[in-house]
Formats: C-alpha cells, sequence, structure tokens
C-alpha cells in the first residue's frame, strides 16, 4: 500500500475501497495506545478537549457547591452554618475556582477540541504542548483544593487585594496557594492560545480564507490574542511580585519600603477585565453556529460579528481602571474608563443584532440549544445594562463591593458564558460522544436553570442597592435583608436542580442516547463532515472549502486534496491569509514528557510555597523533561523534501 | 461515508521549511511575545514606582555601577554573529558549519552568563533592600531566566548535532534557535537603558 495514500487524482470520486484502506492505515497511525500508559502519554487534541471539558464542568460543580454552601449560610440573619474564617475561604475558592478553574479553561477546552475539526486540520501545531497544559492545570486544581480540603485554602478573594494579601495580614501560606494556582492556570491558558493561534493560522482547509473562518474559531483567535496580552499580567503580578514579597522579602507592595498597593490593581485588573471578555468572546462564538443551524440561514453581518470580536478585544484593554473608581485616582482618567466601558457595550450590541436579524429573516426552530441562546439574549442583555450604570463615577461609588456588583457580575458570566456553554454543549455532545442528549429533560434544565439564576441574582441588585455589602458572612435581622436572602438561596436551590438534570441527561444518552450520525442538525461547518465522534486523525483528506458554509454549499461530493501519508502523523499546513496548500508537517506521537515537565512544574511552584530551593531542585528535574521533549522532536526520518529560505526544493534520505 | 472528490494532491509539497512557513517558528514567535510582554509589564512597573518618589533610587541605593554590565551588553551584540552564521549555515544544510557555529555560540552564551553574575553585583542594592532593588532585581532576574533557557537550548541543539545523525528538521531548528536568539538579546537593551542607564537620567 503507497504510504501517500490509495487515491489517485483524477477530479473523480474516490473509490470507496480505497478510502477503507486509507482509513484503516490512518488508524493505525494515529491511534492512542491502550492501557494507562496510552492514557497519560496522549497527544490527541480530542481526547485532551474531551477531558478539558470534564474536568473543566467538574470544577463547576465544585465551585457550584462552594455557591451552595454560602447561599446556605446567607439564607437568614446570623445564622451559624459556616464560621467567618470558613466562609472566607469558600467565597475565595468559589471565585477562583470559577473564574481560573471553570470559566477559562472551559472557553480554551472547547477550542482545542472544536478548532482543528472547524478547519479541517487533523490535529493541532504543538499536540504536546496541548497536553502539557492540560496536566499543569490540573497540578493547579490539585493545589488549590488539597488546600481546601485542609483548612488552608486562600481567603483573601479571588482577587488578593494587598495590603490584605500580604504576609503582615496573610500569615501562612493560603494567599501563596492561590499565588501558585493562579500561576498554573496562567501557563496552561498560554500554551492553550499559542496552539489556537498557530493551528488557526497555518492549518486551515485549502481555500478557507481569512472571510471564511467559521465565527467560532474567529472568537477563539480573538480571546487566542487576548491571552497572550493579559494572562502574562496576573503571572507577573501573582508569581513575580505578590508570591516575591512573601516568599522573598521583596518590596512590590509596601509602602514604607516605596512599594505602591495601588500597582497590584492596576496589574490585577489589566488582566482581570479583559478575563471577563476571555471567557465571553467564544460564548458568543457557539451562538453564531446555533443560531445559524436552526434559523436554517447564514448568519447576519458575517463581517460586522468578526469586527465586533476584534473591537471588542481592544477595548476590553482600555477599561481596567473602572474596577478601581473607589481609589484615589485622577477624575480625568476615570471619565475616559467610563467613556471605554460604555463604548464597549456597542460592540456586543452589534452581536446581538446580528443573531436577531438572523432569527428574524430565518426559520428559527425552538430546539433546546435555541431556548439557551434565548435565554442568554434575555440575561445577558440585563447583565450588560447594569454594567453600563456602573460604568458611571457617582453611581459605581454607591454600589461599589456591594451585592449589586455580585448581582451585575453573575448576570453577565451566567447569562453570558454559562447559557451559551449549555448551548454549545447540547448542539456539540453529539459530536464528542456519538449521540444526542434528551429533549424532554434538556427543556427541563433550561427552564429550570433561567428561573433560578434569576430568582437568585436578581434580588441582589435590591439587596446591593439597599446597602448590603460583598462577602460578609452574616448580617443581623434588623437589616432587613432576610426575605431576599432567603428568596436568592432558593433560585440557588433551583440552579442546583437544573444542573443536576443536566447531568442525568447526560449519562443516561452517552449511555443510550440515540445515535447522531455524522450532522444530526443538518449544520454547514467542516466538524460535521466527518464521523461523530471523530476518528483519531478527525479527516481522512484536506477537505477543499470554497464558501463559509461548505457543508450547506457542496452539491455533489466534497472536494478534497489527497496525497497527505498515511503511515506517519502528517498534517497540512497552508498559507496565512489565503490558506494555500504550503507544507506536510510531521505530528508528534504519543510522549510522557508533557506529564512529566508538568509534575516539574508542580514540584517548582508548589515547593516554592515553603522553601526558595525547591524552585531549583524542579528546574533541575525539568532540564531531564526538556532533553527527552527535544530528542524525541528530532528523531530521524527516512525520507524529506526541504523547502530552503532561498526557494529551491531539495530531497534529503 | 461523506461522498468525497479527489481535487488536488499535496504529495509534492515539502515536509520541511524554514521561517514563517514552519509551525515551529510561530510557535517560537508567540512565546517571543509572551515573554516581552511579561519584561515590558515589569518595566512600566518600575517606572510606575519610580514616579511616586522624589529620589532615584531612593536613599542610601546608588545608580547602578555601568563597567561590567557594558562589557556585557558589547558580548551580547557580539553573540548576534554566531546566531547569525548557524541560522545562514542551517538554510543550506551545511552540517560542518552548523556545528562549528554551534559550539562558537554555545560558548559565548555561557560567557554572557557568567558575567551576568557582575551584572546583579553592579546593581549595588539587594532586592529586599527597598522598591527600587525589588524592581531592578525581579528586571534582570526574568531576563536571566530566559537567557538561561535560551542558552540550554542551544547546548541542547549542539548536543544533538554532534552526538547523532542529524534530521533535516534540525537545521530549522537551529535557525529558529538563532531566532529566539536575536530576541533575547534585543529585548536586554531596554532593561539596559531602563535599569543601568535609567537612575541617571530619570
Amino acid at each position: 500500500m503507497s504510504a501517500l495514500g490509495n487515491s489517485t487524482i483524477d477530479g473523480g470520486a474516490l473509490a470507496p475501497e480505497a478510502m477503507a484502506q486509507d482509513a484503516g492505515a490512518l488508524e493505525r497511525t494515529w491511534s492512542t495506545k491502550p492501557g494507562v500508559w496510552g492514557w497519560v502519554c496522549t497527544v490527541d487534541h480530542k481526547v485532551i478537549g474531551r477531558r478539558y471539558v470534564i474536568t473543566a464542568f467538574a470544577m463547576f460543580l465544585a465551585g457550584g457547591i462552594e455557591a451552595a454552601l454560602m447561599r446556605t449560610q446567607l439564607a437568614r440573619p446570623e445564622n451559624g452554618f459556616l464560621g467567618a474564617d470558613r466562609y472566607n475561604q469558600i467565597f475565595t475558592t468559589h471565585g477562583t475556582t470559577m473564574m481560573f478553574l471553570f470559566a477559562v479553561p472551559m472557553m480554551t477546552a472547547m477550542g482545542l477540541y472544536f478548532v482543528p475539526l472547524m478547519i479541517g486540520a487533523r490535529s493541532v501545531a504543538f499536540p504536546r504542548l496541548n497536553a502539557f497544559g492540560y496536566w499543569t492545570y490540573l497540578v493547579g486544581i490539585g493545589l488549590l483544593y488539597v488546600a481546601l480540603l485542609t483548612n488552608h485554602a486562600p481567603d483573601t478573594g479571588w482577587f488578593a487585594y494587598v495590603p490584605l494579601s500580604e504576609t503582615l495580614y496573610a500569615p501562612g501560606h493560603r494567599v501563596d496557594v492561590w499565588a501558585q494556582l493562579v500561576t498554573f492556570t496562567e501557563i496552561a491558558a498560554l500554551c492553550a492560545a499559542v496552539n489556537i493561534i498557530v493551528t488557526v493560522f497555518k492549518m486551515r482547509a485549502p481555500g478557507m480564507s481569512v472571510n471564511r473562518i467559521p465565527l467560532f474559531v474567529w472568537a477563539q483567535l480573538v480571546v487566542a490574542f487576548m491571552i497572550v496580552f493579559a494572562m502574562p499580567a496576573v503571572a507577573a503580578g501573582s508569581t513575580l511580585m505578590l508570591a516575591a514579597d512573601r516568599a522573598i522579602h521583596m518590596q512590590w507592595f509596601i509602602p514604607a519600603r516605596g512599594g505602591d498597593v495601588l500597582l497590584w490593581q492596576h496589574i490585577f485588573w489589566f488582566f482581570g477585565h479583559p478575563e471577563v471578555y476571555i471567557i465571553f468572546l467564544p460564548a458568543l462564538g457557539m451562538v453564531t453556529p446555533i443560531v445559524e443551524t436552526f434559523c436554517r440561514r447564514p448568519v447576519v453581518g458575517y463581517g460586522a460579528i468578526v469586527m465586533a470580536n476584534i473591537a471588542t478585544a481592544f477595548f476590553a484593554f482600555g477599561l481596567w481602571v473602572h474596577h478601581m473608581f473607589a481609589t484615589p485616582l485622577p477624575e480625568l482618567g476615570d471619565s475616559l474608563f467610563t467613556a471605554a466601558s460604555l463604548v464597549i457595550a456597542i460592540p456586543s450590541a452589534v452581536q446581538i443584532f446580528c443573531w436577531i436579524a438572523t432569527m428574524w429573516t430565518g426559520r428559527p426552530r425552538l430546539t433546546v440549544p435555541m431556548l439557551f441562546v434565548l435565554g442568554f439574549l434575555f440575561t445577558f442583555i440585563n447583565g450588560g445594562i447594569t454594567g453600563v450604570m456602573l460604568a458611571s463615577v457617582p453611581f459605581d461609588r454607591q454600589a461599589h463591593d456591594t451585592f449589586f456588583v455580585v448581582a451585575h457580575l453573575h448576570y453577565v458570566l451566567l447569562g453570558g458564558g454559562v447559557m451559551p456553554l449549555f448551548a454549545g454543549l447540547y448542539f456539540w455532545f453529539p459530536k464528542f460522544t456519538g449521540r444526542l442528549l434528551r429533549n424532554g429533560l434538556g427543556k427541563w434544565h433550561f427552564w429550570l436553570f433561567l428561573i433560578g439564576v434569576n430568582v437568585t441574582f436578581f434580588p441582589m441588585h435590591i439587596l446591593g442597592l439597599d446597602g448590603m455589602p460583598r462577602r460578609i458572612y452574616t448580617y443581623l435581622a434588623s437589616t432587613g435583608w432576610g426575605p431576599l436572602n432567603l428568596l436568592s438561596s432558593l433560585g440557588a436551590a433551583t440552579i442546583a436542580i437544573s444542573v443536576i438534570i443536566f447531568l442525568v441527561n447526560v449519562v443516561l444518552s452517552w449511555r443510550g442516547g440515540a445515535v447522531a450520525g455524522p450532522n444530526p442538525w443538518g449544520a454547514s461547518g467542516l466538524e460535521w463532515a466527518t464521523a461523530s465522534p471523530p476518528p483519531p486523525y478527525n479527516f481522512a483528506y484536506p477537505l477543499i472549502v470554497s464558501s463559509a458554509h461548505p457543508l450547506w454549499d457542496a452539491h455533489a461530493a466534497l472536494p478534497v486534496a489527497t496525497g497527505l501519508r498515511t503511515d506517519r502523523r502528517e498534517v497540512l499546513t497552508t498559507t496565512t491569509f489565503d490558506a494555500r496548500p504550503d507544507a506536510r508537517h510531521s505530528s508528534p506521537r504519543e510522549s510522557i514528557w508533557p506529564f512529566y515537565l508538568a509534575l516539574c512544574m508542580g514540584v517548582v511552584f508548589i515547593g516554592s510555597i515553603f522553601r526558595p530551593y525547591w524552585v531549583l531542585i524542579g528546574t533541575a528535574l525539568s532540564l531531564a523533561g526538556l532533553f527527552g521533549w527535544g530528542w524525541q522532536s528530532t528523531r530521524p526520518i527516512e525520507r524529506e523534501r526541504i523547502a530552503l529560505p532561498n526557494g529551491a526544493l531539495v530531497e534529503r534520505t | 461515508m461523506t461522498s468525497l472528490r479527489a481535487e488536488t494532491s499535496v504529495a509534492d509539497l515539502p515536509t520541511v521549511t524554514f521561517g514563517q512557513r514552519s509551525l515551529m517558528w510561530w510557535g517560537t514567535l508567540g512565546f517571543m511575545v509572551i515573554e516581552g510582554w511579561t519584561l515590558a509589564l515589569l518595566l512600566v512597573s518600575y517606572l510606575y514606582l519610580r514616579q511616586s518618589v522624589i529620589q532615584w533610587p531612593p536613599a542610601p541605593s546608588q545608580s547602578p555601577a555601568l563597567l561590567m554590565p557594558s562589557i556585557n551588553l558589547a558580548l551580547m551584540a557580539l553573540s548576534v554573529v554566531p546566531a547569525v552564521v548557524v541560522a545562514r549555515a542551517g538554510g543550506r544544510l551545511d552540517a560542518p558549519a552548523v556545528k562549528r557555529w554551534l559550539v562558537a555560540h554555545s560558548l559565548i552564551g555561557v560567557a554572557i552568563l557568567i558575567l551576568r553574575w557582575w551584572d546583579f553585583q553592579s546593581l549595588g542594592v539587594r532586592w529586599d533592600a527597598n522598591a527600587y532593588g525589588t524592581a531592578v532585581w525581579m528586571i534582570v532576574g526574568f531576563h536571566t531566566s530566559l537567557l538561561l533557557l535560551d542558552v540550554l537550548d542551544t547546548l541542547g541543539l549542539t548536543l544533538f548535532f554532534f552526538v547523532r545523525r542529524q534530521p533535516v528538521k534540525s537545521f530549522s531548528d537551529a535557525a529558529d534557535n538563532s531566532f529566539y536568539w536575536y530576541f533575547t538579546v534585543g529585548i536586554w537593551l531596554p532593561v539596559y537603558l531602563i535599569a543601568y542607564v535609567g537612575p541617571r537620567v530619570i
């Protein structure tokens, strides 16, 4: 059998026998080895992506349990369910989990799973880096949750403001756990971002020029750039500044020695505000294909949505000071940041109007994914409007640090992040598993979730305007806040029930749901051109694209390129803008080194909490891993065709 | 199985490419941006701390000594020469030249790392003395970690070229290693200007 595949180029249909032979060879080449070793060493982006999604969802459940504990505590005045110290640990762990361990990893996980499928690639650009990112993330989770279970969880809030989080006010290692956890998640996010950028730039299907890139992929690309510029800020702040202040007596934030506490807020929010859009933009990216599919028409305003994504990313870096309106900053600066905070509503509105226009001019089908999209529009717009209110300095100074802000941020994150995510999970579950989620349970899930979110968080607006501060573990009955807090807690219970229904649906459907087939919804994207779940090599042949909706616009057989090898892992790279076929690159096999190096990172960062010399030990251990990684990369291959920098093409054995 | 139609073949495309046509080049660029941006944030933080005090460096700290850092700066500028030669020889698949100049590159890299000790000494302040000391130590220290990584990468690559028959892809890797070296040297310039020359002028 030819290593370059069995098919010949005649412009005609590929023979089923040749396709079956190629598929068999590719299956052998791309499959992960069975057993524990294969499980640890896999570099298949779908296995890692699915693992990431399941882990991140487990973190959503953990954060949800913490939320339920807090709502139980606050359900009535002067409750003794949780003490002050335990409450501090739980609200900090809840925020940290939801922002760092659920929301961002979940959104990047969806990208790592679906971006290659949507652009017709066999893998991501750097499969081992992908595995390394996942394991690093998992080490971070272990750190936080071991700390929580041993009463050492961080307790200074998810943004760990100094001086509260400095050694003087927070002795022990609780804040160190937070600072190093952040480091792990930042490393994981940055690895994912570089992977997504290079995959989208260089591995799109032939013909997928920039104006044909699926809008989910556009959103992932824009967000990957945001991660590249936002995450270094918090990595610098938490590891190189806060942890260094605490471990080796640096003086970044110690005013008596020339340090500055507001520097922390600037650094943190320079990351923290874009973080919201890092969660939100991929979620919006999920909405577009769902609206298109269930309205049976291409989205209105493709170009406008792309520009809206890019504009949001730019503005997102110019808003951070609106988190600091209660600090003594110059009035002129405040005004500038107010203006920017108002302006960013415009690109979000552009996207919303594009979807409304699509629904208006299409034939909407109210499937469960569509219901979640409608729930998102309703809930997110409410959160957006309170965001515009908070952009105003006089209002912000009244509402700052009250439950009004808690209400706002949960409307934005649950409405703008979690609802589209659920829509996406219902939409793409068949691609993950080969089976459809049940419709009836899905509708129960949707309605209870929508009602639960609004009953939980709407009363918090009123509580906040009435002066109830955030982060108090109890309150006096005489405040009159009891009834609305009880209502809010009942809403939280409703959310919990809805999520349990979702889990039951997942378990039942995964085991015995209706078999989906490659394209159960009749959608237009390339991910629906392959089997559900996709084979390890994704596509036997690179598909050739000539429109933004290839499966809708293909009138006969799908055009493909042949000639990629079947006996070694090989991916096609294309030019950055026009996606013309450019080269065949080898793709790595399974490797233990990503797992090993993630453990070394654990030694470095967790060890540094206790003794600085662990940094040296961990670094020394990681040298072996780097060497092994490099050695594996440079394994000789029998025959290569080389494009030299001077343009010549030569062959070498 | 979906019905497919073969429209073109990619069998004749190259399997090894250099520069922008290589995935590794783009990955390297991605990490350069991340690391460069982190350094930029540290430099901005240094300037932020500077604006809140009258005297810089704050007493009793003195401005850093310039002699040894300037010598090291010159050595770093010189180190670009073997890096460029390695990249060019890699592009010609000229293994003897790549090996020779990788050795030169490694040696000069190790020399720069050794001289970095005096760069720290020249700061004349401890990291825990005050916020100024903290900022300069962190900036120089962060750059040193990138430098260390790059020197180790160069040493590893050199070793691979000597101990095994080098696959063709290694020539592209050698060119990418030089690409990263230009970055490591390039970002030292703002560090040198701000951390060493800066206290005399700002």
